[in-house]
Formats: structure tokens, sequence, C-alpha cells
């Protein structure tokens, strides 16, 4: 019996994992390639999702931990597609496995190492945003898969420095003796049929919006802060704190960035309205007397049940205004945010201890890059550009390549999943014609 | 004979979900106690990883042969724990789920309360695993080959994916033409492509399809069977259509503006549907009773986002047609005057926000406003609406009135529901398994959702939408095989009294009397294990497996009593 062709997908999303999850399960192999040390993407990092308001981990975790126990699926994560050749049907692509300094196979995921290390509680946890502390050898969240700690080398010492003290306290404290600071870089070579590409998005930094204050602020926050902040695995426990207090005015402010040709980008991030009526709707459930003002330009509730829960929130004692903030500023020990209210055509203060921006979404930063490693073109957006707008929308001008989720675009969930399904497709029916190839050879 | 019980209890925190408000330490030392339980712990979150290997490491070195584990919803995690067990060697239909989170922790505050109450779940749930029965899990071969209802561009797409990967598919479309109601279209947005440049060698392409046949002018009469083996009766097919899987793309119809009857549509001639303006546009005669407009107004929202008519939700794609719409008619009568009334411009899509730029920039305006009626004046129509920039109210004058018209699920739906037991959501769509993770496929097994029928959608929407349909039935034909309910009804032929009363009741058909001997008997192919014909049997003749009265009685008295 041959081997059958298999797929390549590029990013362990919701949207990879899901593209991933389709192929194997029609009997394909599939290697799903993750940069980051676990699967999960940014779903991982969100608290409820609109407009049902499941909690998003529990529904992403039988995913996760479906693409970790696939028979059909290899899954390398901490690893990136650094090469690739060939056309559609015979792709030769190499990927390089980063060193973890811990051996997958050995890590039992106990977490003693990074009780033990001396950079425990010191090190920025990307994944809460920055909100919270992590120790130098982590894992990004406890339901990681695999669940292998990885060293971080921007922050270990004996990786920056050469030295931690007289002796490695994480090696001393691993069970098992899978931490091994002689691991190099490795890579491996496979050969796919067809490739989806799901690298995600990353968001705007509203530093590049100075008036909002963020940064400067410490009760200015984005809105993936938020879902860490308003999360039950998040680093308060889910409650809504700001310097250890519980805000009594939030304010929330939509198209951070987004329709904003001059100083952001000018397309709609698509998400942002609806999330920031969930924010709006868990600030309610958490801190019933809150006061909670959302400014918009346009509402955009557009999905299958949203206008419904937009609904909902303005009966929950939600001020929406429509007009643009101008600026945040500081009295005394409270932020005031200034906008021009087009309803009723004057200007407005509202005072707030929590001002959340809903940031742009945007390509990330590395997309010309990965763009060139596979041939790829981009639209003005700098998103992935498909092959036809309209009724090629997962296809690229690259045949065998496709596209999957936000790496095409803003998208929601939904939208986001049903696109990595539709990658799918488009991948079976060239992993289909591709096995004929080799029945008929 | 059975062995004894050997029970590992496992009780999740999920993080902090259900610690922080269960005592999940009492909850274990309570599970060590219990009749069975040979060993009981508590961890972080037991679909981790290390979790799932705490189970399949007891179960080998203890020689478990139940497994309970307490934590969320067994619709989130019962396959992952039945998988764990399943490795450790125990049989999967021997796992006992009690749920502690949404049942629990979520819905109480009273930490001593909650803690007693997890105690007495999982304290049920022990008792009925030490009852539960080992079943074997089965495989039925699946039909290859596919059933396309609908076939507009999503039906038409779903049916080229599925015929590409080397599938047979049956495509059914009630008119005498495909192309649905893109056919209809002119131009479309964001890039203004006459849809002639796609839409007719798409159509092209599913009509010389060698692995596709179409019927046209016909309708699906009758469907039976279930997922990988289904019977479609088709008008135009002379035999029943054997079909492994099944894809709805029936598409939506618009809202007739005569339900508003305050804009006077079908009474004055200059008010017209962007529907109708798209023919106009096409046939490139934009004139009003003979004279060329001179002010052309477009109203959003016609049909949508309007409780009073029970239409709550947005349509999706009227703000981009009526984008698309304006500019056309400012590049056919430079002259003339453009107004759109919106509510909110919702111009979310890849490049929407840049072509609802290029409308404002070609000089179409647009004012926030909502619109109270529209009489006549003269031989022209006046728009009178609240400007809620302005804060008051604005009379209009226009030759040309556009409503966006909304969409709307087809009357005909309710046959497809009622033919494939298809739940529907509240605003008529058709109801996906699940809003987010799973879009396009539906309650049914092996029936799955393209395009409007599921709910609004733009055309790159629908497509996605319909691909992914194709990648949800592929999945079944690909494999050849699918999994069989484990959990099925069995008939004691002793008890029988062969009313019939199970064969009535069921849904799926999975019951028939034999006419030999007069007594019910369950084709276990069929059966789904919903346990209607268990209840109904007057004779308590019929017995579900995995849901016998005596599990479920001693789960009862467990909860009862405590």
């Amino acid at each position: 019996m041959t081997q059958k062709p298999a797929a390549l997908v590029i990013g362990a999303g919701i949207a990879g994992i899901q593209a991933a999850l389709d192929i194997a399960d029609a009997g394909f192999p599939v290697y799903l390639v993750e940069r980051e040390p676990s699967v999960g993407g940014r779903m991982a990092q969100l608290d409820k999702t609109f407009p049902t308001l499941d909690c998003s981990s529990c529904i992403l975790t039988p995913k996760m931990v479906s693409v970790g126990q696939h028979p059909n699926i290899e899954l390398l994560t901490y690893s990136e597609v650094v090469a690739v050749e060939g056309e559609a049907g015979a792709f030769h692509v190499t990927i390089k496995r980063k060193p973890r300094y811990v051996e997958e196979d050995l890590c039992r995921g106990c977490g003693l190492c990074a009780q033990e290390c001396r950079m425990h509680g010191r090190v920025v946890d990307t994944f809460n945003q920055g909100l919270g502390k992590r120790a130098a050898i982590y894992v990004p969240f406890p339901q990681a898969v695999p669940l292998v700690y990885t060293v971080d080398p921007t922050a270990c010492l004996y990786l920056t420095r050469g030295v931690c003290g007289k002796t490695f306290k994480c090696k001393d404290a691993c069970p098992t003796g899978a931490i091994n600071f002689e691991q190099k870089e490795r890579f491996v070579e496979v050969d796919v049929a067809a490739i989806i590409v799901a690298t995600g998005f990353d968001l705007m930094d509203p530093r590049t919006k100075p008036e909002f204050g963020y940064g400067v602020y410490p009760n200015v926050i984005t809105g993936l802060e938020f879902e860490r902040l308003s999360s039950a695995s998040g680093p308060t426990g889910g409650k809504i704190l700001i310097n250890g207090k519980e805000p009594q005015d939030v304010v929330f402010i939509h198209c951070v960035g987004s329709r904003d040709p001059h100083t952001g980008v000018p397309y709609c991030s698509r998400i942002c309205c609806m999330y920031t009526a969930k924010h709006a709707h868990l600030v309610r459930d958490k801190l019933p007397n809150a006061r909670i003002t959302v400014f918009y330009i346009d509402m955009r509730a557009f999905g299958k049940g949203y206008e419904e829960f937009y609904d909902r929130v303005k009966e929950e004692r939600v001020i929406y205004r429509r007009g643009e903030p101008s600026e945040v500023y500081r009295r005394g020990d409270r932020l005031v945010v200034r906008a021009e209210d087009s309803l009723l055509g004057r200007a407005v203060e509202v005072e707030a201890d929590l001002v959340v921006l809903a940031t742009a979404v945007v390509p990330r930063v590395d997309t010309p890059a990965v763009a060139q490693l596979l041939g790829l073109s981009l639209s003005p957006d700098g998103f992935f550009q498909e092959a036809h707008p309209k009724y090629r929308p997962v296809e690229t001008a690259r045949p065998g390549v496709f596209l999957a989720g936000c790496c095409q675009g803003p998208k929601d969930i939904p939208d986001t999943v049903a696109q990595a399904k539709a990658a799918a497709a488009s991948a079976l029916v060239m992993l289909n014609l591709s096995q004929r190839h080799k029945d008929a050879k | 004979m059975e062995p004894r019980p050997r029970i590992g209890v496992y009780i999740c925190h999920c993080g902090t979900n259900v610690a922080a408000t269960v005592d999940v330490e009492a909850v274990t030392e309570f599970a060590a106690t219990l009749p069975g339980v040979v060993v009981a712990r508590h961890y972080t979150y037991m679909c981790s990883e290390p979790g799932q290997a705490l189970i399949r490491e007891d179960a080998r070195a203890l020689g478990l042969n139940r497994v309970v584990v307490a934590s969320c919803s067994p619709r989130m995690h019962e396959p992952t724990f039945r998988a764990a067990s399943q490795e450790g060697g125990v049989n999967p239909y021997q796992f006992e789920m009690a749920n502690i989170r949404e049942q629990c922790s979520w819905v109480h505050h009273d930490r001593h309360e909650a803690t007693e109450k997890a105690k007495a779940l999982v304290y049920a749930a022990v008792m009925k695993a030490i009852r539960l029965e080992p079943l074997e899990e089965r495989e039925a071969p699946v039909t290859p080959a596919a059933l396309v209802i609908g076939g507009g561009v999503a039906g038409m797409m779903a049916a080229l994916d599925i015929a590409e990967a080397g599938f047979p598919v049956y495509l059914v479309e009630k008119s005498d033409h495909l192309g649905g109601r893109v056919a209809e279209l002119n131009r479309t947005f964001p890039d203004l492509e006459p849809v002639s440049e796609w839409l007719p060698a798409l159509v092209d392409q599913v009509q010389r399809h060698p692995n596709i046949t179409v019927y046209l002018n016909s309708r699906v009469t009758n469907i039976t069977g279930f997922v990988g083996n289904f019977e479609a009766t088709v008008e135009g097919a002379k035999e029943p259509l054997k079909v492994g899987a099944i894809v709805i793309a029936t598409g939506y119809d618009v809202f007739d503006p005569r339900r508003k009857p305050e804009f006077g549509y079908g009474i004055y001639p200059q008010v017209v549907t962007t529907l109708e303006l798209e023919h106009r546009l096409a046939a490139g005669d934009l004139t009003v009773n003979g004279k060329t407009p001179k002010d052309v107004v477009f109203i959003k929202c016609v049909g949508s986002r309007d409780q009073q008519l029970g239409r709550p939700y947005c349509s999706r794609v009227c703000c981009m047609i009526s984008a698309k719409q304006a500019q056309l008619v400012r590049q056919a009568l430079p002259d003339a005057r453009v107004t759109v009334f919106y509510m909110d411009v919702r111009t979310f899509g890849k490049r929407g926000e840049e072509f609802y730029d290029e409308a404002r920039r070609a000089g179409v305006r647009y004012r926030r406003g909502n619109v109270s009626e529209i009489y006549r004046r003269g031989d022209r129509v006046v728009v009178r609406v609240e400007d809620t920039l302005l804060g008051r109210t604005i009379e209009h004058e226009a030759d040309l009135v556009v409503l966006a018209v909304g969409m709307e699920p087809r009357p005909e739906a309710a046959d497809i529901a009622a033919l494939l037991k298809l739940p529907r959501s509240a605003d008529g769509f058709f109801l996906e398994a699940h809003p987010k993770l799973r879009p396009v496929d539906t309650a049914v097994d092996g029936v799955f959702l393209a395009g409007c029928c599921q709910s609004p959608k733009d055309i790159p929407d629908t497509i996605a939408q319909a691909k992914a349909a194709a990648a949800s039935a592929l999945i079944p034909l690909m494999r050849g095989v699918v999994p069989m309910e484990a959990a099925t009804a069995i008939v004691d032929p002793e008890l029988c009294a062969g009313c019939g009363m199970c064969v009535e009741i069921c849904p799926y058909g999975a019951p028939g009397l034999d006419p030999l001997w007069g007594v019910s008997r369950v084709n276990a192919v069929l059966c789904k294990g919903c346990g209607a014909c268990a209840v109904t049997c007057p004779s308590k003749a019929i017995r579900l497996q995995h849901f016998t009265p005596d599990q479920i009685l001693a789960q009862v008295e467990a909860l009862v009593g405590w």
C-alpha cells in the first residue's frame, strides 16, 4: 500500500485546527505547524464568545485535544516553515524545529521546573497580554497542547547571560530529566500535496493613536487585555480589577485604528462591534452598578443572532453613544473621554476608571515574509490575496496553496471556521487528485 | 460473569471554574468512600494531556473497568474521556460523566451547598457507572455519492468540490436553470465586476462535469435513511437516489415591501426594490414614467432590523448592495443627486469600507435617518425622514426611491425541515449544529448547510460556506464508513405485544413489525438511541442500552436519597 498524499497546515489557531481536523478526518495525513509552544492561537486567549457567550476555551479545548491525538495529524509546535519548493501535488517543505531546551517525550508537564526557576514571577506573560508574570520556563496556559514546557530564550538567565547560579534549578527540579540545554534547532523535511496558510492576525498597537493615552494611563487597555482580565483563568481570576479596584465607569471605544485611512487602516476590522458588545455585557454581569458607555461610528452587528445580541446589551443599561472620541486625559485620579457626540451635535466628556480600546485587526508583521516564502501576493490592505474576491475566496494565485481565517482578512469565529473548512475542501480535492496520480503510476 | 466494578473517579478543577465554588478535595475524599471506587483524584484540567494520562495510567495500573469524570458537560469532553478510558483498556461505554460545572459551580454561589451538590452528582454517576454494560461500536458503509438541494451559487460550489474529489453528485434545482439569485444580478460589489464574467462559466462547468447530474424543474419529495445511507425521492429521477451525504442550499427570499405600506411600494411607480433596480441597471433604463430621474434615494433596512415586523436581524448584504447601486446610478446619471438613508453603515467585508468611501467620493450622499413614510407630490415622491444627526425631520423629494429589501427564509424551508427533521432558528433559517464551531453541520448527521438558507450572507461568504459544507460531506464519503450509535434500543420479543406504537413514535424509522412473528424489531443501523420507543412501549418490552431502567433508577435514587 502506498502512503497517502499529505497536507501542510501553517498555523494552529482555530482556522488551522479546523482545516487540519477536516483533512485528517477524511483520511489524509496532515502536518500541522505552529510557531508558538502550543496550539490554540487567539481563541485560547478569549474569555466568552459572542453572541452565545459560551466560554471560548471550553469549546476550543476539545478540538485542541483532538489535533493532539488524531492518528492522521503530526503536530509540529514551536516550529516554523522555512522553505517551500515544488508545485501543487508535490511540494517539498522544510520546517525548523526551534529548541525548547526540554525533551518533548520526557516532559510530563508537572511544572516543578517553573516553580524553581530563578525568574519565576518575573517574566512578562505574553499569553496574558502582559497582565501577569511567569517564569523563564513555561507553558503558555494550563490546557496547552502539547503540555510540554519551553525555555524562553529571551528570559532564561543561562541562555541570555551564560550563567544561572551554581546549578540549574530547573534541571534539578525536573523528575524526568527532560531539560536539555544542549538542544539545537533541527530541520524536518516533508512532502505534501497541498498547503493551507492559517497564520492569523495581529492587533494594532494603540500607541499609534497617542491621544487615547494607552501606555501612559494604566487604566486604558485593549480589547484583548480585557479578555484576559475577564477570563476566569486569567491573572485576576476573572475579576475586573484596575489597580486592585473595581471600576465604576467603563468606556469602550470602537474603531481604534479601523476605518481610519489617515493614522490607522482604511478597512473595517469586522469583529470589534460584537466583541465590545460582549465586553459591555460581561462588565454588566460582573459589576451590576457600573456605568457603561460605548462610543461607536456605525454599529455593525451583521452575523446570525448578532443584532439580537446588540438589542439585548442595549437593554442592559449600556449607553451607546454615536461619536468618535478625540482624546482621553487624566483628571485627578480618573480619566475623561472627550468625544463629539454626532447625535447630540456637540462635544461631550465622560469620566471613566477604565477605558477599553477596540484596536484594529492587522496583518501579522511577518506576512510579507511568509508571502515571499510561499510565492503569494498581498492585497492592498496587507492581508493575503485570494485568487478571486468572489468565487475563489480561499484559493491563491499559486495552485495548491489555500487560505484560512484572518490571514486573508479580519473575520469572526464562525466565518473563520467556515473558511477553514472551505480551504480543507479545496485541499481534499487536491489530495484526491494527487492520490489518483499516484495510483495510476 | 461480569467482573466486580473497579471504578476510578476524577474531579476536575477546570482552572477555577469549578474549584472556586466547589471544594474539589472534599468531593474527592467523599468519592473515595463510594462502593466500587478504587481510586479518586482531582486535577486542574482533566482534559489536558496530563489529566488524560491520569485516567490511562490508573486504568492500566489498577485494572479499572469503570471511569467517572466530574467536570463539564458531556457535550464538551465526553469523547475526550471516552478515548482516554479506551486507551487505558476500559470499554468507552463504561465511562460516565458528572456535570459539576454547568449544572453546579456555574449556577451556585454558596461553596458549602455547591460542594454538597457536586458530591451528590458524583454519587449518582458512580451508582450508574456500577451498572454500565460494555457496548461495541460498529461502523456502517457509506454510499459514495451526495445530494445537493438548490442550484444557486452555494449549491453549485458545494457540488463542484464534492464532484472534483471524485464522487457522483445529484444537484436538484426547482427552477428551469442553474444560477439562483446571483443570476438575477448585474454587477457585484466591491469590484463592480459583471456577473456574466464568471457565473455562466461556473454553470457550464457544473453542467458538463462528468460526476454531476443536474435535475432541473425538480424537487426532493421524500428522504429516508441516515448518514452514509440516505435515499431521496427526486422528481425526474426514475429511482430513488442513494447518497451518503446531503447539502442543503435552498437560498433565501426577499422581503415583500408591501408589508411596509407607508413606503408606497406597489402604489407609486417611483418606488422599486434593489432587485428591480438591478434589472433596470442591466437593461440600462432608469427612467420613471418616461423621465430620467434627477433625484434618487436609497432606503436601507427595509424588512431588516425591524422587531415590529418580526425581522430583528440584519440582512448583511444590503449596505453593500446600496453602495454598489448608488455608484452605478451615479455613473449612469451623472447629473442626478443620489442619497442613501441609513441607520448604520455595515460595510465590513474585505474591501467593503474602501468601497463605501469610494461611493461617498463619487458623490453619493449618506444621511443617517429613519424613513417614516413616502407620499406623492405632483409627479415626484416625498421621502419623510427623521435625520438623526440633524435631530429634525426633513422632506426629501425624489424621482426614484430604491428600497434595500432584506432577506428572509423561503417558505419551502418548512417542507425541507419537515422532510429531514431539521431544526430552524428563531429567525426561520436553518439551525447549524453549533453557531461557532460547527457552522455548516446540522443536528442531523450527514446533512449540511450552505449559503443563505442558514442566514443572510454575501457571495464570498456563501461560497466559503458552500465549500465548508462540501468538506463536511467529503469526510464520510472519503472515509467510506460512518461510526454507528452503540447505545441502541433492543426489543424483548417475549414481552412485545406487537402494538406498533414504537413504529409510530420513532423519528428515524428504526423499529418495524416482523410480519412473521408479529413483534417489533429495531434496526440498529437506523437507531439513534433517543429512547422515544422505550418510554412509549406499554409492555416495557424495549430497553435502551446505556440508559436502562436500572441504570437510570440507580442514578435517580442516589440523588433523591441525598
